[in-house]
């Protein structure tokens, strides 16, 4: 989604930019049935435009209700990434500094 | 413009139509529309794959892409629920199976199994329906019984002495012991779990008969397709270059129309 979010891809682009961008190995075809779902969602839109260089393309862009849920997923993401980070930048708890109690035998 | 070399196209077709053959219960539109988008797909990867064999390059080609049963997965549940309204009923499930046994080989054995399964389930279909109107028959019959011996006792007794009522053996006896009114009263209870009965499975029939539907539509779908094969094997002009567009026109690789 956030690769259709600034332009639109027909599926043969879109696998080439998932695979450049994102270092994903898929199978190619795993794509398809992702972009009849969220077609069939309202999620992405699609359109068939002529090709010089050979068979028309399907070009897919996201819906304004795919922009919102991509929208909000980011922010849930980017609100989960910073608490991970939080956590991570915690400082060490010092170490238990309470009396030390020594038994004297004898 | 986009050509192959005609063993490309051949290969490019063949994977094509065993897309095709999974989308067999997807509307014509949606097959024509998801087949067009697979063979731009086939084009662009071939054209973008490097190599100096053909068939090589083609092969790399369907192997990124993957099985046709991955490609169309998505696709294949909807078109199982717009056969039908309801996915649970047990023959929904039972095509859903056969679907799966015999989707995948072509040829008349299948379709020989699938015929006779068919044939089972109408003779299934048949009995069931008899034995529905046998339950609204009889229970009509005693309630109406069951009125007659409740409002109009010796109408009742006078058709027991012409004959036309014999409540004998057991079940006589057992009447015996209550007034008339009460065995009104018991026929017409008898009759109404009878005619319960009936409709109830009635009811139920109509769920069946949109199954065996179904079932029926995908026989008549699948001869269809293997008489459009025989035919295409049989046709002397198809058999240099097999395409995908005899049927619709739409879906077609565009290829072996020139050679490299």
């Amino acid at each position: 989604m956030g690769v259709l979010y600034g332009e639109r891809h027909y599926g043969y682009s879109l696998v080439r930019v998932l695979s450049e961008r994102g270092s994903i190995s898929l199978k190619e075809g795993t794509v398809y049935p992702i972009l009849a779902r969220l077609d069939r969602d309202g999620l992405v839109g699609s359109e068939w435009v002529e090709s010089d260089q050979g068979p028309p393309r399907k070009y897919y862009a996201l819906t304004a209700s795919g922009r919102q849920l991509f929208d909000e997923l980011s922010q849930e993401l980017d609100l989960l990434v910073s608490l991970v980070q939080q956590k991570w930048k915690t400082p060490e708890q010092p170490e238990y500094s309470g009396k030390r109690l020594v038994v004297q035998k004898g | 413009m986009y050509n192959y070399p005609p063993v490309v196209a051949k290969i490019a077709n063949d994977y094509l139509e065993r897309v095709k053959s999974q989308l067999r219960l997807v509307p014509v539109r949606e097959q024509n529309e998801f087949l067009r988008e697979i063979e731009s797909h086939l084009y662009e990867a071939y054209q973008q794959t490097p190599g100096e064999d053909d068939v090589a390059r083609i092969l790399a080609v369907l192997r990124n892409l993957g099985e046709p049963a991955e490609v169309v997965s998505d696709r294949l549940p909807g078109a199982m629920v717009r056969s039908g309204t309801s996915r649970n009923l047990p023959l929904y499930v039972v095509g859903g199976i056969l679907i799966a046994l015999f989707g995948l080989p072509l040829g008349f054995g299948g379709l020989g199994v699938l015929a006779g399964l068919l044939a089972a389930a109408t003779g299934v279909l048949i009995g069931f329906y008899a034995a529905t109107g046998s339950f609204l028959l009889v229970g009509s019959l005693v309630t109406l019984m069951g009125l007659t011996r409740f409002l109009t006792p010796h109408l009742f007794d006078r058709m027991v002495d012409l004959g036309f009522i014999q409540l004998g053996g057991p079940v006589g006896e057992f009447l015996d012991q209550f007034s008339p009114a009460d065995q009104g009263l018991l026929m017409m209870l008898v009759g109404c779990i009878f005619l319960g009965l009936g409709l109830g499975m009635l009811w139920l029939g109509k769920h069946l008969l949109r199954g065996l539907r179904f079932l029926f539509s995908m026989l008549f779908d699948r001869i269809r397709r293997l008489a459009q094969v025989v035919r295409h094997k049989w046709n002397p002009q198809n058999r240099e270059a097999p395409d995908m567009s005899r049927q619709n026109p739409k879906p077609a690789m565009h290829a072996a129309s020139s050679v490299d």
